[in-house]
């Protein structure tokens, strides 16, 4: 056999040096990388797109939109586990021992729990520092500060049994509720309001609720009323991005408003199948 | 030898093959890369460009200068002034609250250009105090121990003494002058001498007056004073020895200036520690503003370790 045979077997199957078996191989490489780069621009184009929405939307009107609200979930979900649920728990339930309330529950300290009170406390935080954060009140330390007796302090612990209808000591219930009323003594109803009701303009906790940051036990609110309470949220603003705040706000309203319309299936994927 | 001219076409073709293979081979690649180099260049070179701002970005109401305003500040804000929920302003207070927004912050703006930061002392303080309470949030948030006020209120007993009072007269018999003109020092020492022992014996302090011819001084208008005035009243020198007057007590002559000095003490209420339970909320509002105190000390601490600071010679901190 000769040699010129083999000359043309070669140059029939090797393109720029490589065997055209390899040129296959890579071709289907590049397609898939084209393909999957479609993919990945296209994903960040609608992840860029639903961001910009999602601001661009008042925060009180994305709840009407499904689409945005299942996105805001999804970009939320990491963000909440990562900077959130340290203090208020992967379930949202709060800490009693941290004072973080739970926020799956419709009772607010601040506003009402519309997303836009949710993403003021989230840029600003409480007590945080900052002058726009949440800070207007504090529950001062009744027995710590001299204001009231441990003796008092227990009538008024009473009278807070009384108001959520559980078991209570009647005559220390009526003592307390006039320590609760009285300017000298408690005043309680300069912030808690003389409904018990609380006022969420200053963070003043509705009484009434049966709902307890710290702990709705005797021992906890007769400590809570001893000692008083000033805990802190950071601000979120300079950490997160604006789109990020308004996604974990928009997800603490989903949980908490569980009537909503649900998230809506993302494209891509199937996130949302089993709910 | 033998040569088949087909063959040797075909091993020229063969060979020409494969130098252009060879070519490829050396020159695709490396160009290859240089192309892609050169674009990846490019892309970088123009997205690194800062682009102007056309438009308002999402979450901002309007953009200032390239500064944005906060949609959510603008609703709070118009909100508060409408005294009324955002959603039920009207259009005409919106846009209001939006110039109203944008003005100051055209005015923040200008302030930070005229480096008032640098040149105005009340912006300075407020900056201070805003960075002080941001380090001192935190360590505010954990309220304090009665344990933990009794201790401070033990290391700080002073800070709690109620500040004593006093009804003292001030008599005193002029040198040089006044009424006794050629009256020695010395004379008046002693008469004031034996007028305090007269006194304390129970004589009257107006028998005193007109025997030796002491007067009153006028530092003491003789009506309960607290501590604080009195010394102011009385100077350094008498109110030392008056402090250590009890009730119904003489002084020894005290010269001064202006003359030999009495003091008798009708009332006196010596400053006292006040209990801690009577000091609470003060034990309480102090213990806050040393933690305030601490946090600062240490942002401080830590703001120094980072930062050059030169001072000229001959001066030091």
């Amino acid at each position: 056999m000769s040699a010129p045979n083999l000359e043309r077997v070669d140059v029939a199957t090797r393109r720029f040096g490589l065997p055209r078996g390899v040129w296959k191989w890579a071709a289907l490489a590049v397609a898939l990388t084209v393909g999957a780069s479609i993919i990945a621009v296209y994903h960040v184009h609608y992840v860029h797109r639903m961001e910009r929405r999602l601001l661009t939307v008042l925060p009180d009107q994305v709840p009407q939109y499904p689409d945005l609200v299942g996105f805001a979930v999804e970009q939320a979900k990491p963000l909440f586990r990562e900077h959130c649920a340290a203090c208020h728990g992967k379930d949202m339930h709060g800490n009693t021992a941290l004072g973080a309330p739970n926020l799956t529950d419709k009772v607010w300290l601040y506003g009402t729990g519309r997303v836009y009170d949710i993403e003021r406390t989230l840029l600003y935080g409480i007590r945080s520092g900052e002058s726009k954060a949440r800070n207007v009140t504090d529950m001062p330390g009744f027995g710590v500060r001299g204001r009231l007796s441990d003796g008092q302090i227990t009538e008024v612990v009473q009278y807070l049994l009384k108001l959520n209808a559980r078991p209570y000591d009647v005559g220390a219930a009526n003592e307390g509720q006039r320590i609760y009323y009285s300017a000298r003594l408690g005043n309680c109803g300069d912030c808690h309001g003389s409904d018990a009701r609380g006022d969420s303009d200053y963070g003043a906790p509705d009484l009434t609720a049966n709902v307890w940051n710290t702990g709705g036990d005797p021992d906890s609110l007769f400590h809570h009323i001893k000692f008083g309470e000033h805990h802190i949220m950071p601000g979120w603003l300079g950490p997160l991005s604006l789109e990020q705040i308004r996604a974990i706000a928009v997800y603490v309203y989903s949980m908490s408003h569980p009537s909503q319309p649900r998230p809506a299936p993302q494209p891509g994927t199937n996130s949302y199948a089993a709910r | 030898m033998l040569i088949n001219p087909t063959l040797e076409k075909h091993s020229k073709l063969a060979a020409l093959l494969e130098d252009a293979r060879v070519w490829q081979r050396k020159r695709f690649l490396p160009l290859l890369g240089i192309g892609i180099g050169l674009v990846a260049a490019g892309v970088g070179i123009f997205r690194s460009m800062p682009k102007p701002i056309t438009s308002v970005p999402p979450g901002y109401v309007a953009v200032v200068n390239g500064k944005g305003v906060l949609m959510s500040d603008f609703i709070s804000q118009t909100a508060y002034e409408a005294e009324k929920p955002f959603r039920q302003t009207s259009a005409a207070e919106r846009r209001r609250v939006l110039r109203e927004m944008i003005d100051k912050e055209l005015l923040v703006q200008r302030g930070v250009a005229l480096d008032l930061p640098e040149t105005t002392i009340e912006v300075r303080t407020v900056m201070s105090q805003s960075v002080t309470a941001q380090v001192s949030a935190p360590l505010l948030a954990v309220e304090p121990t009665v344990a933990q006020l009794r201790e401070y209120y033990d290391r700080h007993r002073s800070d709690y003494t109620t500040d004593g009072t006093m009804t003292v007269h001030d008599l005193v018999l002029r040198v040089g002058g006044y009424q006794n003109v050629d009256q020695s020092i010395a004379q008046a020492e002693s008469d004031a001498g034996n007028a305090a022992y007269e006194l304390r014996s129970g004589a009257a302090i107006g028998y005193i007056k007109e025997h030796y011819g002491f007067v009153d001084s006028g530092r003491s208008d003789n009506t309960q004073q607290l501590d604080f005035a009195a010394k102011i009243h009385l100077g350094p020198s008498l109110y030392k020895a008056a402090a250590a007057l009890n009730t119904g007590e003489v002084s020894d002559p005290i010269v001064e200036s202006d003359g030999v000095h009495v003091l008798i003490m009708d009332q006196r209420q010596p400053p006292s520690v006040a209990p801690f339970d009577k000091v609470r909320n003060k034990v309480y509002l102090a213990y806050r503003g040393a933690e305030q105190k601490q946090a600062t000390e240490e942002n401080l601490k830590i703001l120094r370790g980072r930062a050059q600071i030169l001072v000229a010679p001959g001066f030091s901190e």
